[in-house]
C-alpha cells in the first residue's frame, strides 16, 4: 500500500537518509525504531512530502507521493500525528478535531467520524469546547490522534507517540494504538524510540542507523535480536 | 415558563446593550473632543468592567439568541441618523469616512486579524482602487460604477500578483515586503505624470443613479439632507455587505483555515490545507475589499492626491484592526468608526494631531492590549450534550 522505494534525502549538502525501503501493507502495523538522530521524522517528511528526495520514489496505491504537494498527499489518505502533536492550541478541542477532516465536504461523514472519535476518547468530548492549549499531556496526544482519525485515513503516520508522557500515560496511549488497529483497517507507521512498546503492537519492524535501515523483520525476530536488545531494550525499560 | 422569562431578559439584554451602543457613538460623534474622549473612556470601562464580572459572556450569548432584534436596532439606527445630525454635513462626512474606512479594515483583517500576515501596504491597495476608478472615468469617459468594479478587481489582481512573492516569506520579513511595496506604490504614483504626479487627480465625477447625481441634495421629511447623506446612505449599504461577507468567511471553514494558518502553518498543510491557495485567498479578498473601499472614496471626495494612500494611512489601517479587535468583525468596525472620529475631532490641535492621536492609542492599547472586542473563542459545530463543558478561554 505504502512503499518507499530506495529514498535518499540531503538536508542542504549533509545527507539525511541513504537508501531507504519501507514497506506498510493494508491492514498492517509496522514500526521505525532508531536513535535520535537516525533520521525517523526525515522518513514522515519524506512520506508526506515535506521534504523531497534526491533519489527514490514514494508509491501510495501505485501514485507517486513526492511528486504531490504536502495537502494533496494528505488528501490521498494519509493522516499525519505530528512530535509532540502539533495541535492548534488557541482553537478549541473541537476545531482542532475538525481540521482532521478539513478537506471532507460531506458533513454528515464528519459527524458520524466524529461521534467515533469521542467514544474511542471520551475525555475530549468533556473537553470539547476548551482551548487546546488547555489540554494536559496525554490529552493533548488523544486530541493529536483524535484529529489524525477524523481524517479517515487509510494510512497513520504516528511520530514519537510516547515521547514527553508519564509511563502510565504511555501505556494508555499505546492500548488506544492497539484499539484504532483492530477496530479499523487502517495500515500505521509506528516512529518510535522506545522500542519495548512499540513491538508489542507491530507485526513488523525497522530499525534505522545513520539514516540507513540496518535491520528489519518481524516484531518478534526484532525483540530476540541481540543488537536491538543492546541498542533499545536494555537501557528503556518501560 | 421559566424558559419564557429567560428569554425575555435576554432579548431586553440584547436590545439595552445594542440601543446603549448606539447612544455612545452618536454623542462620540457629535460631541467636542473631549466629549468623544469621556465617552470612549466610560464604554472602554464597561467593557473591561463587564469581562471582568464574566457578564460579557452573558451579553454575548443573548446577542446569540437575539442576533436579529440587534441588528435590527442598528439598522434603524443607521438610517435614521442623518435625520438625528439634522443634515449637520461635517458630521455626516465624518461617518462616510468611517464607513469607507471600516471596509479598508474589515479586508485587513482577513489577512491581519485571521491568518496573521501584518500587511503594511494597505493604502496601496486602497489607492489602486482609487486611482483606477478615477483615471478611468476623467480619462476614458466610463460610468463611475463601471470604474469602481475595474477599481475592486485591479486591486484584488495587485492583490494576488503581491501575494505570490509574499508567500516565500514569513513574519516580520513579510511585513518588509510589504512595506517595499507601499513605498514603491508611493514613488509611482509621485513619478509618473499620467498618474497625476504629485498633483493628484481632481473632478472625479460622483455616482449618479438614473439621471440623479448623489451631489445634489435632497429633502426628505421636512429635513434638507446635504450630498453626504447619499453617500452615506451608499457606503453604509456596501459596509453592509462586507460585514455579511466577512462574518460568513469568518464561520465557514474558510475562515477556520486561516486561524490555522496564523497559529502553525505547517501542521496546517498536514492537515490538508491548500496553504498556497488559502493565503492568496486572504490577500486578494483584503486587496479586494480596499479597492471597492478606494474608488468610492475617490468618487464621495472628488479628489485624490497621493497623500492619501501614504505609508502613515497604512498605520492607520493597522491601528483600526488592533484597537478593535483582531478577526472580531464588529470589533474592526468599531476600530474603524472610533479611529475616524477621533482623528477628526483631533483637528483642533492642528500641528499636535499626530502625537495627541498616537498618545491615545498608547493609551487605549495598554488599557486593552487585546483590542476593545477581542477575539472570540471559535464556535463551529453543533454538538449538544450534557456532558460538554462550557466554553471558556481557561
Amino acid at each position: 500500500m505504502l512503499e518507499l522505494c530506495n529514498i535518499s534525502t540531503k538536508y542542504g549538502q549533509i545527507p539525511m537518509l541513504m537508501e531507504v525501503s519501507i514497506k506498510v501493507d493494508k491492514g498492517e502495523a509496522v514500526c521505525l525504531l532508531g536513535a535520535n538522530g537516525a533520521g525517523k521524522t526525515t522518513v514522515l517528511k519524506t512520506i508526506i512530502s515535506m521534504v523531497k528526495p534526491i533519489k527514490g520514489e514514494v508509491f501510495f496505491n501505485g501514485q507517486r507521493l513526492d511528486l504531490l504537494p504536502s495537502h494533496k498527499v494528505i488528501q490521498a489518505g494519509i493522516a499525519i500525528v505530528p512530535e509532540r502533536e502539533g495541535l492548534f492550541p488557541k482553537l478549541t478541542v473541537e476545531n482542532n478535531l475538525l481540521m482532521g477532516a478539513y478537506y471532507e465536504k460531506d458533513k454528515q461523514k464528519i459527524n458520524h467520524r466524529m461521534e467515533e472519535v469521542l467514544t474511542i476518547f471520551p475525555k475530549l468530548k468533556e473537553r470539547f469546547r476548551r482551548n487546546a492549549g488547555t489540554l494536559s499531556g496525554g490529552e493533548r496526544k488523544m486530541l493529536g490522534i483524535g484529529r489524525a482519525l477524523l481524517a479517515d485515513p487509510q494510512v497513520l503516520l504516528l511520530d514519537e507517540p510516547s515521547l514527553g508522557l508519564a509511563p502510565a500515560l504511555v501505556h494508555e496511549v499505546y492500548a488506544v494504538i492497539e484499539r484504532i488497529k483492530k477496530e479499523k483497517n487502517l495500515a500505521i507507521l509506528l516512529v518510535e524510540q522506545n522500542a519495548l512498546k512499540a513491538l508489542s503492537v507491530v507485526e513488523r519492524g525497522y530499525a534505522l542507523q545513520k539514516g540507513g535501515i540496518f535491520l528489519e523483520g518481524s516484531s518478534a525476530e526484532l525483540r530476540e535480536n541481540k543488537i536491538v536488545v543492546e541498542s533499545y531494550l536494555s537501557s528503556c525499560s518501560v | 415558563m421559566q424558559r419564557a422569562a429567560f428569554a425575555s431578559k435576554n432579548s431586553l439584554v440584547t436590545l439595552l446593550v445594542s440601543v446603549l451602543a448606539c447612544v455612545f457613538l452618536y454623542f462620540a460623534l457629535v460631541g467636542s473632543l473631549f466629549v468623544a474622549l469621556a465617552v470612549i473612556g466610560i464604554g472602554l470601562a464597561l467593557i473591561v468592567l463587564g469581562e471582568y464580572r464574566g457578564k460579557a459572556e452573558a451579553i454575548h450569548t443573548a446577542f446569540g439568541e437575539h442576533r436579529s432584534l440587534g441588528i435590527t436596532v442598528l439598522i434603524i439606527f443607521v438610517l435614521t441618523l442623518p435625520f438625528l445630525l439634522k443634515g449637520n454635513n461635517y458630521l455626516l462626512h465624518i461617518v462616510v469616512m468611517g464607513g469607507i474606512y471600516s471596509v479598508v479594515a474589515l479586508g485587513l483583517n482577513f489577512q491581519m486579524g485571521s491568518t496573521g500576515m501584518v500587511n503594511f501596504a494597505t493604502a496601496a491597495f486602497f489607492g489602486t482602487g482609487a486611482y483606477t476608478s478615477a483615471l478611468l472615468v476623467t480619462k476614458f469617459n466610463i460610468s463611475p460604477w463601471l470604474g469602481t468594479v475595474s477599481g475592486l478587481v485591479l486591486a484584488a489582481v495587485l492583490g494576488l500578483l503581491f501575494g505570490i512573492p509574499a508567500l516565500k516569506t514569513r513574519g516580520y520579513y513579510l511585513s518588509l515586503v510589504t512595506m517595499a511595496l507601499q513605498v514603491i506604490f508611493t514613488l509611482m504614483i509621485i513619478n509618473t505624470s499620467w498618474l497625476g504626479g504629485p498633483n493628484g487627480v481632481p473632478g472625479i465625477p460622483a455616482y449618479s443613479l438614473a439621471g440623479f447625481s448623489l451631489k445634489t441634495s435632497v429633502v426628505l421629511f421636512g429635513i434638507k439632507l446635504p450630498y453626504q447623506a447619499n453617500y452615506y446612505y451608499l457606503v453604509f449599504g456596501i459596509l453592509g455587505l462586507a460585514v455579511l461577507v466577512a462574518a460568513r468567511l469568518y464561520n465557514s471553514h474558510v475562515g477556520l483555515a486561516w486561524n490555522a494558518i496564523e497559529q502553525d502553518e505547517i501542521v496546517a498543510v498536514t492537515q490538508g490545507i491548500n496553504q498556497t491557495k488559502i493565503k492568496l485567498l486572504a490577500f486578494a479578498l483584503g486587496a479586494a475589499f480596499a479597492g471597492l473601499a478606494g474608488a468610492l472614496y475617490g468618487h464621495y471626495t472628488s479628489f485624490i492626491g497621493v497623500e492619501n494612500f501614504d505609508f502613515s494611512i497604512s498605520l492607520i489601517f493597522i491601528c483600526m484592526v488592533l484597537l478593535g479587535g483582531m478577526d472580531n468583525v464588529l470589533g474592526v468596525v468599531l476600530g474603524a468608526m472610533l479611529l475616524t472620529i477621533v482623528d477628526e475631532k483631533l483637528r483642533d490641535f492642528a500641528d499636535y494631531r499626530m502625537l495627541m492621536y498616537s498618545l491615545i492609542l498608547i493609551i487605549i492599547l495598554l488599557a486593552r492590549s487585546q483590542g476593545l472586542l477581542p477575539k472570540r473563542i471559535r464556535k463551529y459545530g453543533k454538538l449538544r450534550d450534557s456532558k460538554i463543558e462550557p466554553i471558556s478561554n481557561g
